[in-house]
């Protein structure tokens, strides 16, 4: 009896170990309290975008770095996504936001601007060859926005009145590409972004003069971070003055940063894409792997213990095994996870980190389908054999651990392997949290080159052969068990 | 001869259906007991409350001294003292026949490995399966699955031996070997109750048969009075049935 209780709880205590290891590791994270993070869109160019290196630059992000530099406080730049960083911030997992923010009466509700930093305005784009001369136009038809963001706002604002459809994007690339291919006539963007994207070579045209007027901001949630927000503005108002803020302007508008753009879009061999975004996809991979690896540890604890106490002689053990599974298996991943990055620091009050919560939900999403196969699989074991077992005096315990277990986990092995693929597969909907594994890292550099095809050929190719290595681990390792 | 199991008015329900009806019995050590009965008639729900694989729903089973209703008697050591051979033999599948002989008195520290290898091969020798040490029990034909599984039994060395059937899913040609396995013990003065619709081993090696229909005992005697000269009709017509197929 002894020897089985020790079993069991050294593999329960393995489990919460590592989990209180994976917290500690987060408060280390939130130790260094001179670090802001910042949150910022994954493709606004130019005011954010990642270079050829795939490294985060951009009119926002240099603004905001050179102000840090004369305030003397450190910021660390998390490219999330304009709508995830928006909820990020209410929810307290970001200290500020600087991702071309146009400022509205709306949003002043529920943040606190700094000064203006650019003027802008909404336009509407329509492809070159398109008929769409005015709104009236558009009666009847689809129309390309971005959520969350103030030309959207505008977008719905008149759509009642010239009766048109909207579909909504999370990234600017995918709405140009919307429009481009004929999907929808229209799409409604910032003026300068708008004419930046057409400069350097998105085949689309603006055909409206700016429809409202307005300014950028940097922003902080309401009534939190004030300290933060009244550096940037002095900050801000020094960069004005040295002339820096014009030199970082014309880094990005000028003739000269242009051309280079419209030249990276133009090479597009197959290899020298691959040459080009070899680093950055390998380094996604290797997040990915590592997401991977670390889901799929803390997942089968997780789903083990859970569906052992599906089978315990418990009815309250099974109950909870039951509703648990029932809860994570019911939601959907993508739910989960913003729900535990965004939705769970509001009422813990408590940071966590994308990565933390990225392992999180897919421990939790996979556990569960990891218990319900656990489960079965001990289920599938004849009662004769448990029945025997107790009948030559050995305790509920040792008989699961030595006869049923054992024949269980034999039953298992194809659905081990199936969950552990599945969760090499789900790691990709982490990049809605801004994880920036190999999804992300494709998404970003497509932001960048708009090589939507090729980029996304080379990832999908990546998944099928790391698929395939871990198809054939798994089989080796079902064989060598079956010896 | 002393009372090793005392039942007194049993009763086993599932849900609204009553199976066990209170039944009264007592066997005394070294005794061979055989339940005979139709199928249905509650034989086997009965023999498995005596090692509470059923949990019975009312009445008194008392093994040994330890009535089993006192919440301090742990049921795990009087199990180690009442073996039980199944019907579907239950060999553990994962594990070779020395494995599944050794298993239980190595997990319960009754012996070391070596010492249970040595006595597992000397049961496996009495049952006479000594080459079959190493095999997996899917190899074995059903009369040596359960030769195995009585070897396993008497590996913990129980005081008595319930068997459940333990010729009713195997060949005929099978039966013969299995029940002179079960003749042997009897005659070492193993206690044992035995269901099964063997009628000749009945005759030959019960001390007492016992009737069993609809949940109760009908009628228990020597073989000689019940085979010759049962007195329930419900006997006779059963032993009608069964005798003069």
């Amino acid at each position: 009896m002894k020897k089985g209780r020790i079993g069991w709880i050294s593999i329960v205590a393995t489990f919460f170990i590592l989990v209180g290891l994976a917290l500690v590791n987060t408060d280390k994270i939130h130790a260094d309290d001179n670090t802001y993070q910042i949150g910022t869109d994954v493709t606004y160019p130019p005011f954010e975008f990642a270079n050829d290196k795939n490294k985060y630059v951009g009119i926002d992000i240099d603004i905001m770095k050179a102000a840090a530099k004369e305030e003397g406080f450190k910021v660390n730049v998390k490219p999330v996504g304009f709508n995830a960083a928006v909820q990020a911030l209410d929810a307290g997992q970001l200290d500020g936001v600087i991702a071309g923010t146009t400022i509205t009466p709306e949003r002043k509700q529920k943040m606190d601007f700094s000064t203006p930093y650019f003027k802008t305005g909404v336009v509407m784009a329509t492809g070159k060859n398109s008929k769409v001369k005015d709104f009236k136009d558009l009666k009847g038809k689809k129309v390309a926005i971005k959520t969350g963001t103030a030309a959207a706002t505008y977008a719905e604002k008149i759509q009642k009145k010239y009766g048109f459809k909207t579909v909504t994007f999370d990234d600017s690339d995918n709405m140009y590409s919307d429009v481009v291919t004929g999907n929808s006539v229209a799409c409604f963007e910032d003026q300068p972004v708008m004419q930046y994207a057409i400069r350097t070579g998105i085949k689309l045209k603006i055909i409206t003069q700016p429809l409202t007027s307005g300014s950028y901001g940097f922003s902080v949630k309401k009534s939190h971070n004030q300290k933060l927000l009244k550096q940037f503005n002095a900050g801000l108002k020094k960069l004005h003055e040295d002339g820096q803020y014009g030199k970082i302007v014309s880094r990005y508008l000028g003739e000269k940063a242009v051309a280079a753009q419209e030249k990276e879009h133009s090479q597009n061999s197959f290899w020298d894409l691959w040459k080009q975004n070899k680093d950055a996809l390998l380094g996604g991979l290797q997040q990915t792997l590592v997401l991977t690896i670390l889901s799929i540890i803390f997942a089968t604890a997780f789903g083990v213990l859970l569906g052992l106490m599906g089978v315990v002689p418990s009815k309250f053990a099974n109950g909870l095994s039951t509703v648990i599974i029932y809860i994570f298996r019911g939601l959907p991943l993508l739910v989960l996870a913003l729900f535990i990055y965004t939705g769970v620091p509001n009422l813990i009050g408590q940071k966590i980190p994308a990565f933390v919560a990225g392992i999180i939900t897919l421990t939790l999403n996979e556990g569960a389908y990891t218990a319900a196969f656990v489960k079965g699989g001990i289920e599938a074991v004849d009662d004769g054999q448990m029945e025997a077992a107790r009948s030559l005096g050995l305790p509920y315990g040792k008989a699961m651990r030595r006869v049923i277990l054992p024949q269980g986990l034999k039953i298992m092995i194809p659905s081990f392997i199936n969950q552990f693929i599945i969760t090499l597969k789900d790691t990709s909907i982490l990049s809605i949290i801004g994880i920036l594994e190999l999804t992300q890292t494709g998404k970003i550099i497509i932001a960048r080159n708009l090589e939507g095809f090729k980029i996304w050929t080379m990832v999908a190719l990546i998944y099928l052969v790391i698929i395939t290595l871990l198809t054939w681990l798994s089989k080796w390792v079902e064989r060598r068990m079956n010896a | 001869m002393s009372a090793k199991i005392e039942v007194k008015q049993l009763r086993k329900s599932y849900g609204s259906n009553e199976v066990l009806k209170g039944l009264d019995l007592t066997v005394q050590d070294n005794e061979v007991v055989v339940m005979i009965g139709p199928s249905g008639s509650g034989k086997s729900t009965f023999l498995r409350t005596l090692n509470k694989l059923e949990e019975p729903t009312s009445g008194q089973i008392v093994v040994d001294g330890h009535d089993l209703n006192d919440p301090k008697v742990n049921m795990n050591k009087v199990r180690e003292k009442i073996g039980m051979v199944f019907q579907h033999f239950n060999l553990f599948n994962n594990l070779t026949v020395g494995e599944n002989v050794m298993l239980s008195p190595v997990q319960l520290g009754k012996v070391n490995k070596q010492e249970a290898e040595f006595l597992a091969r000397g049961l496996l020798k009495e049952v006479g399966l000594e080459d079959k040490f190493d095999a997996k029990p899917q190899s074995l034909s059903g009369g040596q699955k359960q030769r195995v599984a009585i070897a396993r039994t008497l590996a913990m060395k129980p005081d008595m031996i319930l068997f459940d059937e333990p010729t009713s899913a195997l060949d005929p040609e099978m039966v013969g070997d299995v029940l002179e396995v079960m003749r042997n013990l009897a005659k070492e003065g193993m206690t044992m109750i035995v269901v099964t619709h063997e009628m000749g081993f009945a005759k030959e090696v019960a001390d007492r048969v016992i009737f069993m229909a609809d949940g109760h005992i009908m009628e228990e005697g020597k073989p000689e009075e019940i085979f010759n000269n049962p007195q329930n009709p419900r006997t006779k017509e059963f032993l009608n049935k069964v005798l003069n197929v």
